[in-house]
């Protein structure tokens, strides 16, 4: 509570001291005083600050999230179409990154001198160094344009989609691979390895119910921070395949200094972070006892 | 069995292809890289508004794609002898609702658009004193003769919508060809065919998507993968990408935009005219034209672009010409051999940002200490727009219909007059222009050209070029002296 407080006050600050002028802004090279004057005084930006933010505050807490200044439209209904979309990519990538990384992760783990695992750590190092919007544009160059069989952007079908997952899910895999080989190594050193070796126990059970367990928490650690940054929506994939997400509604909020909808949406954002934070703590009790809240 | 089964599927799904495929309604994908703003013709302010607009609403006249007006609600217009009096002469014709357009609604529409309280370019149209109705159409009484008028007829802010429209924000109703179905801001917005249009031309796609697409690569990328048919205006950076592929057709035509380097006049030494002279002389502009707009752009002397073609003055090549040895004298004459400025650059536009970058090289040369400072946009309005806080800038000032909505922004004391350029006879000038019609309203013009061109609110350099990309098979493209793309002219 305290810090969706704090975020709010920060980010309403924020946005004030940026140089430019939302009513200028608008207007660009054709405005003229007494136009400029009106804009301002219609988004009220003609009263103090402090009154300003506590007229905000206030409706805001009653669900009245005013009108963009960009768009004309209710604030709500941008807000309510960009995070579904933000959310299932945010959910996608990290979830094929994780698909592709455990396996991956484990192997070279388990033969780590083998050509093959050699060969991944390579891979991974790639796949970290790459940029995501070179990424992007050359899965649509081989995808859409090329071979002509996925769509090259739009958010309208779960088929575009595709791409855009595979484009934030290549450096996610990536570092998520390289925490679950530590992870996984470290494990197998443990002495209670040690002792149940000792004891007989299968090679396969010691492997994948002892070790893993406590292999991956260091990987589903980082899995979580990928998933909460992802809320965030992703400004360079969506640019690039032209969807509709957090990202863009936000970068456009920014530049175009259109402060009811930067404000809402990274309300918006912390209290879903906020709220993914504690499950994604609750879960990871489930991983580990340990840690589980008393 | 199971064979059977399959069979049976793959015949269907080719049998669905076959039979739908040439049934399906024909669909064109336009890409754009920005969102309107609203669709109230009286309070959007943003281009990208006008762009899809054009196809929405109508106005008593529309523009031509040579610049000129022509009847659209108005099969015609009378002007009394005084020039003062224009009588308009409706047609039957529909609004997208369904409900016939009417005098009221005419009247109601026009006078919105002149209330200061309401509309944000009511000043655009302080020149009309009355609009009331008579039997056969509209009469509109004007304070004095003004040339001008006709043209500010066609912007989008004189659009005719029904007086009983609630929330044209969001839901435009006009009469355009083309109605707006849905807006998805940052996605796109679908328009559709509206055949209920008083031309009786029903338009050949069905269905117009304007995409948004911010970033240029994938927008070339989209065209080539076939999701998107148009590309309006093609970053000429990308160009090349899209030059050689035979599946497209690319169309480039000059943009009725005039880049300028602005000289703050007001600010010493720039209020000697030896200095700006200096800087015209040592700019090279072909260098320019070459470097930024890969040479695809149309050198200017002139605050008007050539693409205003009846009121271009093309006399004016050898004012100032490249000549750094004269600009050298120039400044040793006015005591500034010594000469610093900051050229201040909107980080935005990459070719003004690249066109400062080739100026700043060419000015070193002139012995001048040039300091280059790159600001975002917002900053850019505030300073240099705004508070004419700057030496040097660069930006594309957009054309219109009429040059005197262009050329009244170098008076004196005007609001949009970011130069602080001011000569006497200039501002005659463009008050004699709005008096006078026919040919000697040319010659006005022409004059007043002249002395920007050798008095020098700012360095002329070019039009950039609008170059539309578009699959094979797009016709009937039609480039617009404006800001439209015109959808209802295109076919496959």
């Amino acid at each position: 509570m305290i810090t969706l407080v704090l975020v709010s006050i920060l980010t309403f600050f924020i946005v004030q001291v940026l140089p430019g002028d939302p009513a200028l802004l608008m207007l660009g090279t054709e405005g003229t005083p007494e136009v400029y004057a009106r804009l301002r005084n219609e988004m009220g930006l003609e009263r103090p600050l402090l009154e300003r933010y506590l007229r905000w505050l206030l409706s805001f807490l009653q669900g009245q999230w005013g009108n963009s200044w960009r768009y004309s439209m209710p604030v709500r209904g941008l807000v309510a179409r960009a995070f579904p979309l933000s959310l299932s990519l945010a959910f996608l990538a990290v979830g094929v990154a994780l698909l592709v990384a455990t396996p991956a992760g484990m192997f070279m783990a388990a033969k780590p001198r083998s050509f093959a695992a050699r060969f991944m750590s390579v891979t991974t190092l790639v796949g970290l160094g790459l940029p995501q919007f070179w990424v992007g544009l050359l899965l649509i160059q081989v995808f859409a344009v090329s071979l002509g069989l996925l769509p090259a952007g739009g958010g309208s079908s779960p088929v575009s989609l595709l791409l855009p997952t595979l484009t934030l899910a290549i450096p996610r895999a990536a570092i998520l691979s390289r925490f679950m080989r530590v992870g996984m190594a470290d494990a197998l050193k443990q002495d209670y390895i040690r002792t149940a070796k000792a004891k007989g126990v299968a090679e396969g059970t010691l492997f994948f119910k002892h070790a893993l367990r406590n292999g991956s928490l260091a990987a589903f650690t980082v899995a979580g921070l990928q998933f909460a940054q992802l809320l965030a929506g992703t400004i360079v994939v969506e640019q690039v395949f032209g969807l509709p997400g957090v990202g863009q509604l936000l970068l456009n909020g920014v530049f175009q200094r259109d402060l009811p909808v930067v404000q809402a949406v990274v309300m918006v954002i912390v209290f879903l972070i906020l709220l993914f934070d504690l499950a994604f703590d609750l879960g990871l009790g489930v991983l580990d006892p340990r840690i589980r809240y008393e | 069995m199971y064979k059977r089964m399959l069979f049976s599927v793959v015949v269907a799904m080719i049998t669905i292809l076959l039979v739908g495929g040439p049934g399906l309604a024909q669909v064109l994908n336009i890409a754009i890289p920005q969102d309107p703003d609203s669709f109230d013709p009286v309070k959007t302010v943003a281009a990208a508004t006008g762009e899809v607009a054009f196809n929405i609403y109508e106005g008593l006249v529309k523009a031509t794609p040579q610049g000129e007006v022509e009847g659209a609600l108005a099969t015609h217009w009378t002007i009394n002898d005084t020039g003062t009096v224009y009588t308009f002469y409706l047609r039957e014709a529909f609004f997208h609702d369904g409900t016939p357009v009417t005098l009221d609604d005419v009247v109601s529409a026009l006078n919105r658009a002149r209330d200061p309280k309401i509309a944000v370019r009511a000043g655009e149209l302080s020149m009309i004193k009355d609009v009331h109705p008579i039997e056969t159409g509209v009469q509109i009484e004007l304070h004095e003769p003004n040339g001008a008028f006709i043209y500010t007829l066609a912007e989008v802010y004189a659009s005719i919508y029904p007086a009983h429209a609630l929330d044209l924000a969001r839901r435009p109703v006009g009469t355009g060809p083309y109605q707006l179905q849905e807006w998805v801001p940052n996605q796109g917005l679908e328009l559709r065919r509206f055949d209920q249009h008083w031309s009786g031309k029903i338009p050949y796609f069905e269905q117009a998507n304007f995409m948004i697409i911010p970033d240029e690569n994938s927008m070339v990328l989209n065209l080539k993968a076939g999701r998107v048919n148009l590309i309006p205006r093609l970053e000429v950076a990308v160009l090349h990408q899209v030059e050689n592929d035979p599946n497209l057709v690319i169309l480039s035509s000059p943009m009725n935009l005039v880049q300028v380097f602005s000289i703050n006049n007001a600010r010493p030494p720039f209020d000697d005219l030896r200095v700006r002279k200096a800087l015209a002389l040592g700019t090279n502009r072909e260098e320019i034209l070459h470097g930024a707009a890969w040479g695809r752009g149309t050198l200017l002397d002139s605050a008007l672009s050539p693409s205003m073609a009846s009121f271009y003055n093309d006399s004016l090549h050898e004012v100032y010409p490249y000549d750094p040895q004269r600009a050298k004298e120039l400044l040793e004459e006015a005591g500034q051999e010594d000469l610093q400025l900051v050229l201040t650059l909107p980080a935005n536009y990459p070719l003004h940002v690249q066109a400062g970058e080739l100026v700043a090289e060419q000015w070193k040369a002139l012995g001048i200490q040039v300091d280059l400072q790159i600001v975002e946009w917002g900053t850019w309005l505030e300073r240099v727009y705004t508070q004419r806080d700057y030496d040097v800038s660069v930006i594309g000032l957009a054309g219109r219909l009429d040059p005197h909505a262009i050329l009244v922004r170098y008076t004196t004391g005007n609001s949009r007059n970011f130069f602080n350029f001011s000569n006497t006879r200039y501002d005659e000038l463009i008050r004699l222009g709005l008096k006078t019609v026919g040919s000697e309203r040319r010659e006005v013009y022409l004059e007043a050209q002249e002395i920007l061109a050798q008095e020098l609110p700012g360095v002329f350099i070019m039009d950039p070029p609008q170059i539309a990309a578009m699959t094979r098979g797009v016709q009937g493209f039609k480039n617009y002296p404006t800001y439209v793309v015109d959808v209802a002219s295109l076919y496959k």
